[in-house]
């Protein structure tokens, strides 16, 4: 109980890290637009901290209780600080609207709300049973909490030495907070990460789009076996797909409503994101260039700003590179090289058929990525055009990294016919259908509606 | 074409509403029963968890726990005479080792030895047997 009771204040103080952010970059107009937010608000706080803690474990600041603590008081502080100042870029917030939740929102909700139950069920007593999460994901997280840094040695020694700090310095904050690296209790720091992401994209798409598109989706990916079945797993693939997928929705809204706090938290986000796995950089490049392909129309406006927002992110990784080079630590590319795929072409076909198996595998992601194949044809078919047109490009230029992952890394044996408990595939197919939650809803409503513009210039 | 548009949307709703509610039952039931499953496991399967697979005697880490301080260096040395060995246990008991025994760390001139199937009679320096499971797992430690 006491562990429980320290992994709920410690993501409090998460949410109150975000709800500073928030504070400064969008604000509220009520109580009630703050709790819709929340879920955005926990994510950015979550991606905020992680960033921090990982650029303090880079310079060598000391992991300790207190220096978590000073961290997020220091990040609300510089929050409400700019809060003035960014006063003129904040939107001026719509009224809420009249009436209260709907039929279709409470039904499903509830529908939600009792998915999200079982699952915290199911992981409030689970042992430790993913492989790479007892094999270096945990063991980073108990280095830096039981020697406060990023130790030399299990840093070294460890597999994937260059995956990011980002999870294991979030869980070693989950441990300081729990009071003892408790494994057990630590699957329910992963129910937080899930509840969140669950919440932000309710938020973010409820004043936006019809219950009916939002939330069926919403459900359909939570329950996906391969979601319902592993995104406890103390490892990084949920964390960084929630990052990847509320920037893509929080971009994509940009795109149509160019509110500059859309962007600036969609760079936060993507920050996070690089920093939380290798496949990040990855996932964050297409992201990007399909926000430069989805706004080719808009470009004098948009592909600046974009420019910028993609330096920031990206300014934020180069610490963690630095450290990861200067002590030859390797593994981030492909051992030959990221362009010796050309002297494999014969893996080009294979690694396209198993990416594409993967991705429309009915029995991790049920019918999904179909939903999304038709979804993008209807919206184009409606009238829309800035919206598909991003997503197309996200969906085809992410299948074409994952393809590239798989023929450039010729390590890894093809046609993929592991177990999907080791199957990297998989994972990595993962960010999309994720992704999926948030802009299939907004693609089903620019197809209704026959165009991407805001809701209220449709009238 | 925005009826077309609409018939689609309308579509797709019905086809996620369809397998959400199908998935939602069956999902809920799964988690239930993980729920009931892990409830039901002891204390040490569950803090073993993964290494269920290729520890073999729980005892041996928990004694290694026991006897070697938390700012103390072990030495595991792996080999095939584990009774009861599987196939990923000489491989990975490294691996499941530094994860289970930290603070502790592994180092090649560690004064505790872990003997996982090895055979004690090729260790370098003399030992004293501190713990013997009886099946080829031992914890030594070295004497000056």
């Amino acid at each position: 109980m006491r562990a429980l009771l320290g992994l709920v204040a410690y993501n409090a103080f998460l949410l109150a890290v975000g709800i500073a952010v928030l504070a400064a970059l969008r604000g509220w107009r009520s109580w009630s637009d703050l709790a819709r937010c929340a879920g955005l608000a926990y994510l950015l706080g979550v991606g905020l901290v992680g960033v921090a803690l990982t650029l303090e474990l880079v310079v060598g600041v000391p992991f300790s209780m207190a220096t978590l603590l000073l961290t997020g008081a220091g990040l609300v502080v510089v929050a409400l600080t700019l809060r003035a100042p960014l006063a003129r870029w904040r939107p001026s917030l719509p009224p809420d609207r009249p009436g209260g939740l709907g039929f279709v929102t409470l039904a499903f909700g509830l529908l939600v709300v009792v998915c999200l139950e079982a699952l915290f069920r199911a992981g409030r007593l689970a042992g430790l049973s993913a492989w790479d999460a007892w094999a270096f994901w945990v063991p980073k997280a108990k280095a830096i909490y039981f020697f406060g840094g990023l130790d030399e040695q299990f840093f070294r020694e460890l597999a994937n030495p260059t995956y990011p700090p980002l999870l294991p310095a979030l869980e070693a904050g989950a441990f300081h907070f729990m009071g003892s690296a408790d494994v057990v209790t630590l699957h329910l720091q992963f129910w937080f990460f899930a509840c969140g992401f669950a919440a932000a994209v309710a938020g973010l798409l409820a004043p936006r789009v019809s219950p009916f598109l939002l939330w069926p989706f919403l459900l359909l990916v939570l329950v996906a076996p391969r979601v319902a079945g592993r995104n406890l797993d103390p490892q990084a693939d949920f964390l960084l797909d929630y990052f990847f997928a509320l920037a893509a929705l929080l971009v994509a809204l940009w795109l149509v409503e160019r509110e500059p706090w859309l962007l600036a938290s969609a760079c936060l986000l993507m920050a996070a994101a690089l920093l939380t796995k290798r496949e990040g950089l990855m996932l964050v490049a297409c992201l990007v260039a399909a926000a430069f392909v989805g706004s080719w129309r808009h470009r004098r406006y948009a592909w600046p700003r974009l420019g910028l927002a993609a330096a920031v992110a990206l300014a934020a990784a180069i610490p963690w590179r630095i450290w990861f080079s200067s002590r030859d630590l390797t593994g981030e590319l492909p051992a030959a090289g990221a362009l010796a795929l050309f002297d494999h072409l014969d893996r080009a076909w294979p690694a396209l058929d198993s990416a594409l198996t993967a991705l429309f595998d009915y029995d991790l992601w049920l019918v999904i990525l179909p939903l999304v194949v038709v979804a993008v044809l209807l919206a184009y078919v409606g009238g829309a055009r800035v919206i598909p047109t991003f997503a197309l490009a996200l969906y085809a230029l992410t299948t074409a990294g994952i393809t590239w992952a798989l023929w450039a890394f010729t390590e890894l044996e093809l046609p993929f016919v592991q177990d999907e408990g080791v199957n990297p595939i998989v994972r990595l197919s993962g960010s999309l259908v994720v992704a999926s939650a948030a802009l299939v809803p907004l693609l089903l409503d620019a197809a209704w509606h026959g165009s991407d513009g805001p809701a209220e210039d449709r009238s | 074409m925005r009826r077309l548009a609409r018939a689609g949307v309308a579509s797709c709703v019905a086809l996620a509403i369809a397998f959400g509610l199908v998935y939602f039952v069956r999902t809920v039931d799964e988690l239930g029963d993980d729920a009931e499953t892990h409830a039901a496991t002891n204390y040490d399967d569950r803090e073993f968890a993964g290494g269920n697979s290729l520890v073999v005697d729980k005892r041996a880490l928990y004694e290694a726990r026991a006897v070697i301080p938390e700012d103390g260096d072990y030495r595991l040395v792996p080999g095939p005479r584990v009774e009861g060995a599987t196939e990923l246990t000489e491989q990975y008991i490294d691996q499941y080792a530094r994860y289970f025994l930290m603070p502790r760390r592994p180092a090649p001139d560690a004064e505790w030895i872990i003997c996982y199937g090895c055979d004690p009679a090729g260790l370098e320096r003399p030992a004293t047997v501190v713990w013997d499971n009886g099946a080829g797992i031992s914890i030594l430690e070295a004497s000056d």
